[in-house]
């Protein structure tokens, strides 16, 4: 059994039956600035997304979350450590990883269906390719009425979703969201909650998603990472229940469920010692 | 639909002030330079001519050659001088000052360099016109090139400088070349300050370019202006002043106006 290992490349560590992670930060430090001397933002934090797994890094703020986002995108090296996807070294960035910034990105001389369909140009997609594709995004985000307008004629609920359409769009391997949510008000935010959660469950999406939000992490996550006031590094990583039923439905009913309330206070605790221990 | 009525009238209110406030403040000053000639003579017409012999001097230029030209013939020569400066001033230093901003070596390279120049008045540079190209079309928009140039460098330096990181990480993740990352994200959200710098080397230049007509040429507004000098007739003076006031406005009006209709995402933004 254990020689079958034969498709691997070589140096994996992991020879076992089991795949190796779609995304993996192995050992990440960061420092801006000199060591010893900067910001030390984050310090030895690994996590592994396994395929089609929806992780979800919550910590209080500043605690390099964004830091961690940065460096798994490919957009920061880090000081200490390796990103590798599928085992092998990730190297820059590109449309295998796609990103929704936390303060949206969109480029304000694009309208809506540029920016949508700006990846997809800068990787030579067929232009008919490019429009069945946006069509679809277009749809899936509700924003077939809004193709001309430009970033700064929309709602941030809106520019929101076209950042998140920009990310979809290019069918990466590898979704990373930071705090994709937290600009929005509360109505808004339920409902591309719940969209995200229903995208994950039907396309089965690899993802890393951030928030500061605790009850976003419970509904949303298969794993939490929670992680410690700066520099950050990862105090618990908490298993949840994937295929319930409360999962799948609305937020709110979510929010009443017993299970639910238990890995609220569960998380919410161990947020709240490193808040207050600041 | 009252409110919007209203809406609409308190645009015209606002855009009529504005008009109002500016007729009423020429309307002052034509009205004293009237009294000051014309109605109570407190200055001599060989000093100040009166509005009336401007407008006689003015249809006169206007159809009998001047010195070999009418006034559109003049304005056209200069117009074109100050349209090859501009342009050789856009096109070359709208790349520098992107480049200055882009790559940081290419900079502390140039820099030095640049800072002296820019020192440098462009009236300084037109004993040098004069010897390198004569007295030809080139010389003057030499000279208009030199003071425009500065103004778009720094501008488009500046304008690149001020990018967001955020947008040159958002085009890396999607897949855009550095070149293409300074071409679809750069330079349009650099484009405000690029135009910035256009409007005021458009202005320089027009300045500048008066000047060197002053001392070199047989043509143009600023020549005209050194003849009525020659001929002792302040009224021409006068003419070719007024123009060159009018002409400056216009073309500045029409940049600005453009810039709706080159960047049409700053239309909603502001
Ligand atoms: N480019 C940078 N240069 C220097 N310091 C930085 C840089 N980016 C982040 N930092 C610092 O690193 C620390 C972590 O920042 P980061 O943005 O990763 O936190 P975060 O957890 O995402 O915070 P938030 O919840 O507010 O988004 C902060 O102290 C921040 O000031
Ligand atoms: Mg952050």
């Amino acid at each position: 059994m254990e020689q079958s290992a034969g498709k691997m490349a070589p140096g994996t560590t992991n020879p076992a039956q089991e795949a190796p992670a779609k995304l993996e930060l192995r050992n990440i430090s960061k420092w801006f600035g000199p060591v010893g001397e900067g910001v030390h933002a984050v310090d030895d934090c690994s996590i592994e997304v396994k395929n089609g797994e929806f992780i979800v890094v919550v910590g209080p703020s500043g605690c390099g979350k964004s830091t961690l986002m940065t460096v798994g995108a490919g957009l920061e090296a880090p000081t200490h450590g390796e990103v590798l996807v599928d085992g092998r070294p990730a190297g820059p960035p590109g449309p295998t990883r796609s990103v929704v910034f936390q303060k949206f990105a969109l480029f304000p001389s694009e309208t809506v269906e540029q920016n949508i369909k700006f990846g997809l140009q800068m990787t030579g997609v067929s232009a008919a390719e490019q429009e069945t594709r946006l069509a679809e995004q277009l749809k899936i985000m509700g924003l077939e009425l809004f193709r001309k307008s430009y970033p700064s004629e929309l709602s941030g609920g809106m520019q929101q979703r076209v950042a998140i359409a920009r990310a979809l769009v290019m069918q990466p391997e590898i979704l990373l969201m930071d705090e994709p949510f937290g600009a929005l008000d509360a109505q808004t935010r339920t409902i591309l909650q719940e969209e995200v959660q229903r995208l994950h469950r039907e396309k089965h999406y690899t993802v890393l998603f951030i928030t500061h939000s605790v009850e976003e992490a419970v509904y949303l996550g298969d794993r939490v990472v929670v992680m410690t006031k700066r520099p950050g590094r990862i105090k618990k990583v908490i298993d949840l229940p994937r295929d319930v039923v409360w999962k799948t439905g609305d937020i709110e009913l979510a929010a009443e469920h017993p299970e639910f309330i238990e890995f609220r206070r569960e998380i919410w605790g161990l947020v709240r010692e490193e808040i207050v221990s600041i | 639909m009252i409110e919007r009525r209203l809406e609409r009238m308190g645009v015209m209110t606002d855009r009529g002030k504005a008009a109002a406030y500016g007729i009423f403040s020429l309307s002052v000053l034509l009205a004293l330079w009237i009294c000051a000639t014309s109605l109570f003579q407190w200055i001599e017409p060989r000093v100040l001519p009166s509005p009336a012999q401007v407008i006689r001097q003015f249809a006169w230029i206007i159809t009998e050659p001047f010195s070999g030209l009418r006034l559109p013939g003049h304005i056209l020569f200069s117009l074109e001088r100050w349209g090859w400066g501009v342009l050789t001033a856009g096109l070359v230093g709208i790349p520098v000052g992107v480049f200055f901003a882009w790559n940081p070596w290419f900079k502390t390279f140039l820099n030095p360099v640049f800072e002296l120049i820019h020192f440098i008045p462009p009236f300084a540079y037109i004993p040098l016109a004069v010897l390198w190209f004569g007295a030809s079309t080139a010389t003057q928009a030499m000279v208009v090139f030199v003071a425009a140039f500065p103004a778009i460098v720094i501008n488009s330096q500046l304008g690149v400088a001020q990018v967001q990181k955020i947008y040159i990480d958002a085009a890396r993740v999607f897949g855009a070349s550095p070149f293409r990352t300074l071409c679809r994200v750069v330079l349009p959200a650099a484009a405000p300050s690029i135009y910035t710098g256009l409007r005021i080397a458009i202005s320089n230049g027009w300045m500048a370019l008066v000047g060197a007509e002053l001392v070199v040429g047989k043509v143009g507004l600023g020549f005209m202006i050194a003849q009525g000098q020659e001929n002792a007739s302040v009224a021409t003076i006068f003419v070719g002043v007024i123009t060159i006031g009018c002409l400056g406005v216009l073309i500045d009006t029409l940049v600005q106006r453009s810039e709706r209709y080159v960047l049409p995402w700053r239309r909603v933004a502001s």
